[in-house]
């Protein structure tokens, strides 16, 4: 019977064994710290390519930033190939930042990518921009924090600012206060819903579906409704978030410098990862 | 811990006795044979055992429990969760209770259709990642099956049998070398006695082929490559040797008549995609449909639906055979639901023209002329700056499987109104690598509204006799079925059920998951209609809860 036992204990240990091996991940090989593709001609050109179709979107055609960050000053601002890759290959978690992983991806796309960058990108730094980063803060508390949070304090219908510096270029932070900007951020456009009884329910619309609705109200309460409950659920085109014409110019730079200011307050965050 | 064990090692003993004796009491069905597979979905509902139900590949099932009007009771009766980090794209197959349903990343699994349990699991080892190249998604399409053995191709560019009853292999062919771009997802067709698939790398530099295999040894029979070589017709379509990189793959199941003996299926895109100055000329057989002959893998006729194609619009979409009468006369068709943005009927017996007619908005070709050659409009060649274009690179449709209703002469079909900016540049060739020369990026903006819908065509006409709009686009198959049903998926998770006469919506239940390329299937169980959903990881069985099961143990 001994035998029995051992024979069945070896089997299941090995069953266990296999169970735990995870088959689906695998360690990447590293990548090279240097972009071996710089400077090749055909490279910078399928980078271009690659980058206004995968990546223009959000950093702009000029690269100079939209909804992303102004990506012609990475390199004059310190980064490296390497980690600029890694960027790209893994994404920024918990930002509008996503991964490209391989398959899809290959790496001679990434560094193709980067050859492209490279051609656009700054020798030295930019000269500092204007305002006063004070003065912007006060005006922050006034004008946004009702709807933007800053670290622990602030409303949540609008976006989280807590890293709005690392995030969006300067240029694009100004159109966007000055109510240029069309489209709206998912999670962020702004909805009404009209109940059967005519009460309206203003809100931002986190997600839907052909039957659903679910938003953040005015009061900032998170809700699911159906569709057939309702008299209407209606796209609002204007946005929840006011133009501020009435900010001076001198006064927009003052805001403009406090938000670039804004970098997270996640300090475990490695610098990699801006 | 020894004596649970010796407990235990009783109980298992006597379990077998139990079942031997039971086994001894009802003859298990017989061997799949190909006259099942040629009778394809019964009136009994017993069994699903090729890719779209029949060979027509009409995905429309004789069952009737479910209606319109009690669809909206079903209740789910299990859900198998497969664990993986990557989702279903397969049709299951179902005989005598069991289905066989292959999943991502080379697994394969046989579950008890009553329970949902799984009875055996295959998984084939992954070669590293970064070394596959499955352009879209580490997925398979499902089994095809003969005899006691299942048939399924693998990411690595195999094609293994499987015995049914345990997922052992049985034999093991190469398609072709996977480090040069080629992979395989697709389902494979049983005819007779082979087994016929083909190669995706359409976007890889591959030169595309349909193989057939012998069902019992694994020895290949034919191929027929879909690039023509040196000297054959067709060749000269292609400048310089571009022909040898053109892509050309075949991913998605084809049809089968046997009374004309051919095989129909769509063929991919020629590459690169979308920078075409090296590739001159019509690049046959790229998005066409061929017509070959079961038994000698030779060309019968083809029709090339977009020549010399900038937009990567595959032909891959599934081919649908039906008998129809046009303009007074009787003709056998295959219909195909193009990612151009045209629906087409073809006469099968010749390959000639009969219908062409946009079911999304077109805006690269203004129609098909007489001579079957899409009349194009200026504007549409990707460059560097970019083009727009209607429909986007995932088309008009695609892969996700359309059905057939032959009582109301309806084909459905799940359909994407989504334009794109199309780029192109020069890309030279290196093996295994991505080779598309350029991309098409979604076009988006205020007057950019892309959705989808499920949309009932007349294949007679291609004119559109309703639609069921989604908020956006779906890419869920569909099953219609006699009762006037038809199961789709939107992008959103939710599980449709519409009524085929009207395109009303009847029911939903939200999944989870979409439905990405994957039908629902039908099923008589224990006397009750069964639907069975595979949706992202799971697959989930329903059924209507007061219909009284007769178990089928004889």
């Amino acid at each position: 019977m001994k035998w029995i036992c051992s024979v069945l204990a070896v089997t299941i240990l090995g069953v266990a064994h296999l169970v735990a091996q995870d088959i689906f991940v695998r360690i990447p090989p590293e990548p090279p710290t240097k972009n071996p593709l710089e400077g090749h001609a055909d490279a910078i050109t399928a980078g271009m390519g690659a980058y206004r179709v995968r990546c223009a979107d959000c950093h702009g055609m000029d690269a100079r930033g939209i909804r992303g960050p102004d990506i012609t000053q990475v390199w004059a601002s310190g980064r490296t190939d390497d980690a600029l890759f890694r960027t790209i290959r893994n994404g920024v978690p918990g930002t509008e930042m996503p991964a490209f992983p391989a398959p899809r991806t290959s790496d001679v796309e990434v560094w193709r990518i980067l050859a492209y960058l490279r051609t656009l990108a700054a020798t030295a730094p930019g000269e500092a921009p204007p305002g006063n980063g004070a003065v912007g803060e006060t005006l922050f508390v006034t004008n946004c924090l009702g709807c933007h949070r800053v670290g622990e304090r602030g409303g949540r219908l609008g976006p989280d600012l807590s890293r709005i510096g690392a995030a969006r270029a300067r240029a694009a932070l100004g159109r966007q206060i000055r109510g240029t900007v069309g489209d709206f951020r998912t999670g962020y456009a702004p909805v009404t819903l009209t109940t059967p009884g005519g009460q309206q329910i203003h809100g931002v619309k986190k997600n839907e579906d052909l039957f659903s609705v679910q938003i953040m109200d005015s009061r900032e309460r998170i809700q699911g409704y159906l569709r057939e409950d309702m008299r209407e659920v209606k796209n609002e085109k204007q946005s929840a978030m006011p133009a501020f014409e009435k900010l001076s110019d001198a006064e927009l730079d003052d805001l403009l410098a406090y938000l670039t200011s804004l970098r997270g307050t996640n300090t475990a965050e490695p610098a990699d990862n801006r | 811990m020894c004596r649970t064990v010796a407990r235990l090692t009783l109980m298992v003993a006597g379990a077998v006795i139990l079942a031997a004796s039971l086994v001894a009491q009802q003859a298990p069905p017989g061997l799949v044979t190909a006259q099942e597979l040629l009778d394809g979905l019964k009136p009994d509902g017993s069994s699903w055992l090729t890719f779209g139900g029949n060979y027509t590949n009409h995905r429309h099932s004789p069952l009737t429990q479910i209606t319109p009007e009690n669809v909206n009771r079903l209740m789910p009766q299990w859900v198998f969760q497969t664990d993986t980090p990557a989702r279903f794209e397969t049709t299951p197959l179902l005989r005598d209770n069991v289905l066989y349903v292959t999943g991502p990343l080379n697994l394969a699994w046989a579950i008890d259709a009553r329970t949902g349990r799984e009875i055996w699991r295959y998984r084939r080892e992954l070669p590293p990642t970064g070394t596959l190249t499955a352009c879209c998604g580490l997925v398979n399409k499902g089994f095809g099956v003969l005899g006691d053995r299942l048939f399924m191709t693998t990411l690595d560019a195999h094609l293994v049998a499987l015995d049914m009853k345990t997922g052992g292999v049985v034999w093991d062919a190469t398609l072709e070398d996977f480090s040069k771009g080629y992979a395989s997802t697709i389902a494979p067709l049983v005819v007779k006695d082979k087994v016929i698939v083909g190669v995706a790398g359409g976007e890889y530099g591959i030169r595309g082929f349909i193989d057939a295999y012998d069902a019992k040894t694994g020895k290949r029979a034919w191929r027929f490559y879909t690039i023509p070589g040196p000297g054959e017709p067709g060749n000269d379509t292609w400048a310089g040797d571009s022909w040898q990189r053109g892509g050309a793959s075949v991913w998605v199941t084809g049809a089968y008549d046997p009374e004309l003996n051919l095989i129909y299926y769509g063929i991919g895109n020629p590459g690169p995609d979308y920078h075409s100055d090296s590739r001159k000329g019509d690049n046959l057989y790229s998005d066409s449909i061929v017509a070959l002959d079961v038994d000698s893998g030779k060309l019968r006729w083809h029709y090339q639906f977009t020549p010399h194609d900038l937009h990567d619009w595959d032909a891959t979409e599934v081919p649908v055979l039906a008998d129809l009468t046009i303009a007074g006369q009787p003709r056998k068709v295959v219909m195909l639901a193009n990612r151009n943005g045209f629906f087409y009927t073809l006469d099968r017996t010749d390959g000639k023209l009969l219908v062409a007619k946009p079911f999304v908005v077109t805006t690269w070709a203004k129609e098909i002329g007489p001579d079957g050659r899409p009349v194009l409009l200026p504007g549409h060649v990707p460059d560097e700056k970019g083009s727009l274009t209607c429909p986007d690179v995932t088309g008009a449709t695609n892969f996700w499987p359309p059905s057939y209703d032959p009582a109301q002469r309806l084909f459905f079909v799940n359909a994407r109104e989504v334009c794109a900016t199309y780029y192109a540049w020069r890309q030279e060739y290196v093996p295994g690598e991505r080779f598309t020369g350029g991309a098409g990026q979604r076009a988006r903006g205020p007057d950019m509204r892309a959705y989808g819908a499920l949309r009932a065509l007349d294949p007679t006409t291609g004119e559109r006799r309703w639609e069921f709009e989604y908020i956006s686009p779906s890419t869920s198959g569909l099953l219609s079925t006699a009762s006037g049903l038809i199961f789709s998926g939107d992008a959103e998770g939710n599980f449709l059920a519409i009524d085929a006469r009207s395109g009303k919506f009847l029911w939903r239940f939200q999944m989870g998951s979409a439905l990405h390329g994957t039908s629902a299937l039908t099923y008589m169980l224990d006397g009750r209609q069964h639907v069975l959903v595979p949706a992202g990881t799971t697959l989930t069985a329903w059924a209507l809860p007061d219909v009284a099961r007769v178990p089928s143990t004889r």
